[in-house]
């Protein structure tokens, strides 16, 4: 299964796994499979992300469009276009993986994240096989099992070469240890076999496929036909595919071409893509491929579900987890012994050393950057917070700030969209998903919070301010990317009352909900006396309402309520009185309750 | 001229009204909503509102038996404020809607004196002057009001006094008794011009014959 069913958010944009950052977006780009156009996947965006390369239709999000997870991809290629032909590059599938690694399961209707599909590899169970050549002596050399790529660091003890005695660069390790961990990824997943209800081995599929096997397993580094039940090559140590898992894949392939869940979506056999090609004509495939080829080299999905890395503390003997400050002291019964300033201080003194570390030796280079970035991710965080401290802000808007950090991984900025023509329109409309998505996540409820409608002034300030200070959209970027909404059927949309104001709220709620909601508030004005004295009847008329009281009940600004209440006194809902104290809204008895002449 | 017919099964519903109870007017429901003392913004609601206050107007002039209003002096009086309340009318919205009551979508139920005969120019003289007529009944209707009662009453023919009409025992239960001289005059006008009566004599003891 090369390709993905991908989930998108209400914003028709690929939702992003975490962790995962999008890298580039570009628009006009269509899918080939081999050398054929794929029908209905020729018009849309192609998002780049750290851990997949997802392709959204333009007219038919929701159906048509797919995600290939870069760890399926074995190689890249990049094609220049020549007269007619526009620019492609070409994602080819690893052959053992696509076969091995999806369950039959993952791939009919539920939707696929990593976690549920390759979190047990990577998270904590290094390669039985892996080897990592030593660059003096190119001896064969084991890593070590307890060595996770993931939480690995420069502090991590390494065994020198078996042969020749030289330790070898830690990032050499890593590097082998990843690329071990990523071609044996199938001995991970023992369930297939209960899922599939396959027989024992000596059922006839699996004696099939074991003689036509030729009964004997090629090292895929050496050549050396080995006996199908080693794991390692006898003669290079190299790992060797397992034969079980071929016969597996057969069985999978059997079973997977008789379900007629997975391909409805699309007009594919997964088993015939050999590669899969995205043409760019409107630009932007260099950097595209730049991008592609570094995410490539990352790896990012890797570090997917790494824990927090525990590290030894030498001044205290104890383990911190390095995320908090606060959490530490009340488990650590020798620290509570050292209590008040001098505590504190040495808690400090702490802190500031292991921090220090950390940077340092983050930051000594930049693969050695790549392996420890969730440390640096979790401490840029920290201090994210601690600056916000200091500011004097509001609650709410300082917790919004701090939230900046993660909410950088979910925006757009200019430099990830593509050169040319179309790069301000796409600019905009991304930018217009953004925000779209900004306002209908629910963790944040920034609408919500509002009462469900804000001034485009207001969120055009708070979504600065959640930008953390860097990539900050221009007004008129903002404007535009506001009006956007209606073409790309939004969640939200743009308001413009009759004074001109812009507003901005959820699609559902419109003009009658509002008024409804007005004037039961109002009704119930009925059935409480009024607070201070009133003269008229209030059992029959209620009392009338100020935009400022308004504002306060539905928790809108006073701009907003004031909007609202002449929108309602508009529709014919509620007449004003303009009193000294200014104008209040009352229902509309003056409609309601015409005058009769014959009584007089 | 001897004549005196009281008719009390006339169907006659305004002047039944304070024959029940004379002094006070019943102001309906919607004199006691403070809104009603502010003009509306919106077209729809602001009509309803106009028809509302010129109804109240009318029937308010009607029990109290008056035929103009000057709006400087009414805007005291009970049908321009709400002592209850608190609220009253301010002078430019009282001529605001003494203005539609005299456009066709008011009914022409209002005509500002001073303003006779000149046309929409003459209007905003007689809107300076703050002083209306209030066309409970119009002068075609009070026309046809007299013809009724000469007819009811067998005066065809007879020669009558303005005086007469307007402020004789004779006529103290009709709605038109205590008219002024200036509408009464207005009102057989329109009777001469259907051909129904003749007006002669000089200025001042001016009198009409209907046949």
């Amino acid at each position: 299964m090369f390709l993905h069913q991908l989930d998108l958010t209400t914003a028709l944009r690929p939702s992003l796994l975490p962790e995962e950052t999008l890298l580039f977006v570009q628009d006009a780009v269509g899918l080939y499979e081999g050398k054929f156009k794929i029908p209905q996947y020729q018009n849309g965006q192609a998002y780049l992300t750290s851990h997949r390369a997802c392709y959204v239709d333009h007219d038919e999000p929701r159906q048509n469009s797919v995600a290939i997870f870069l760890r399926d991809v074995e190689r890249s290629e990049f094609y220049a276009g020549f007269l007619k032909s526009s620019p492609k590059i070409t994602l080819y599938p690893k052959p053992v993986k696509r076969l091995s690694l999806a369950p039959p399961v993952a791939t009919s209707n539920t939707p696929t994240t990593p976690e549920r599909r390759g979190s047990p590899v990577p998270a904590s169970t290094p390669p039985l096989s892996a080897t990592w050549v030593c660059p003096i002596c190119s001896f064969s050399n084991p890593v070590p099992s307890n060595f996770d790529p993931a939480t690995a660091n420069a502090r991590t003890p390494l065994p020198p070469c078996l042969a020749c005695g030289i330790k070898p660069p830690l990032v050499h390790v890593v590097k082998a240890a990843i690329s071990a961990m990523s071609n044996r990824q199938a001995p991970a997943l023992p369930p297939k076999d209960d899922r599939n209800g396959l027989p024992g081995p000596s059922s006839g599929i699996g004696g099939r496929s074991i003689s036509s096997g030729s009964n004997s397993l090629t090292c895929p580094r050496c050549t050396f036909q080995n006996h199908p039940s080693l794991t390692i090559c006898e003669m290079c140590g190299g790992p060797l595919a397992p034969p079980a898992d071929k016969r597996l894949e057969v069985a999978q392939e059997l079973g997977r071409a008789e379900s007629p869940g997975p391909s409805l979506s699309t007009p594919l056999k997964d088993e015939t893509i050999e590669c899969i090609k995205l043409s760019f004509r409107g630009g932007g495939e260099k950097i595209f491929y730049e991008r592609l080829k570094n995410a490539l080299v990352q790896r990012k999905w890797l570090l997917q579900s790494a824990p927090p890395i525990p590290k030894p503390r030498p001044a205290s003997g104890n383990f911190d987890d390095g995320y908090s400050t606060t959490a530490a002291p009340s488990v650590d019964p020798e620290r509570n012994k050292v209590v008040g300033i001098a505590g504190l201080e040495r808690r400090g003194l702490e802190q500031r050393k292991n921090n220090e570390a950390v940077i340092g030796g983050a930051f000594e280079d930049l693969e050695a950057l790549m392996t420890s970035a969730k440390e640096i991710i979790a401490l840029a965080e920290q201090f994210a917070g601690q600056a916000n401290l200091g500011t004097n802000g509001n609650p709410e808007a300082s917790a919004l700030a701090s939230q900046s950090a993660s909410a950088l991984g979910l925006v757009t900025t200019k430099d990830m969209l593509g050169s040319g023509s179309g790069s301000e329109s796409l600019y905009v409309s991304e930018l217009s998903r953004n925000l779209a998505e900004w306002l209908t996540d629910d963790t944040r409820g920034v609408l919500r919070r509002e009462g469900g409608i804000m001034t485009l002034v207001d969120l055009w300030a708070v979504f600065n301010r959640a930008r953390g200070g860097v990539e900050l959209v221009s007004p008129a970027d903002f404007e535009k990317a506001a009006r956007l909404w209606d073409k790309l059927k939004l969640p939200v949309r743009l308001r413009q009352f009759k004074s001109g104001l812009l507003v901005v709220q959820g699609r559902d709620r419109t003009d009658e909900k509002t008024i409804a909601s007005l004037l039961a508030w109002l009704k119930e004005q009925h059935n409480e006396p009024p607070t201070v004295k009133v003269l008229w009847g209030w059992q029959e008329y209620g009392k009338g309402v100020t935009a400022q009281e308004t504002a306060e009940h539905f928790g809108w600004s006073v701009g907003v309520a004031t909007e609202e209440l002449e929108m309602a006194e508009e529709a014919g809902a509620l007449c004003r009185e303009q009193g000294l104290d200014g104008v209040r809204f009352w229902e509309n008895w003056l409609l309601k309750l015409p005058f009769e002449a014959s009584t007089g | 001229m001897t004549s005196v017919s009281p008719l009390p099964g006339t169907p006659q519903p305004p002047s039944s009204t304070p024959a029940i109870n004379p002094s006070t007017f019943q102001f309906p429901p919607i004199h006691a909503f403070p809104p009603f003392y502010t003009l509306q913004p919106n077209p729809t609601t602001r009509s309803s509102q106009l028809s509302s206050w010129s109804s109240l107007i009318q029937a308010y002039c009607r029990h109290n038996h008056l035929f103009s209003l000057t709006l400087a002096d009414a805007l005291s009086t009970p049908l321009f404020s709400n002592t209850t309340i608190s609220r009253k009318l301010s002078l430019r919205d009282a001529k605001a809607i003494v203005q539609w009551m005299t456009t066709a979508e008011g009914g022409s139920r209002a005509e500002w004196i001073g303003a006779s005969g000149k046309g929409g120019k003459g209007g905003t003289d007689g809107e300076g002057s703050g002083r209306c007529w209030v066309y409970w009944r119009r002068p075609e209707e009070w026309a046809g009001a007299l013809e009724e009662w000469v007819e009811r009453t067998g005066q065809k023919g007879t020669v009558l006094t303005l005086y007469e009409i307007v402020e004789s025992d004779a006529t103290r239960r009709e709605e038109f008794w205590g008219m002024d001289a200036e509408l009464l005059t207005k009102s057989l006008q329109i009777c001469v011009k259907r051909g129904k009566a003749q007006v002669f004599g000089g200025e001042g003891s001016e009198g009409v014959k209907f046949f």
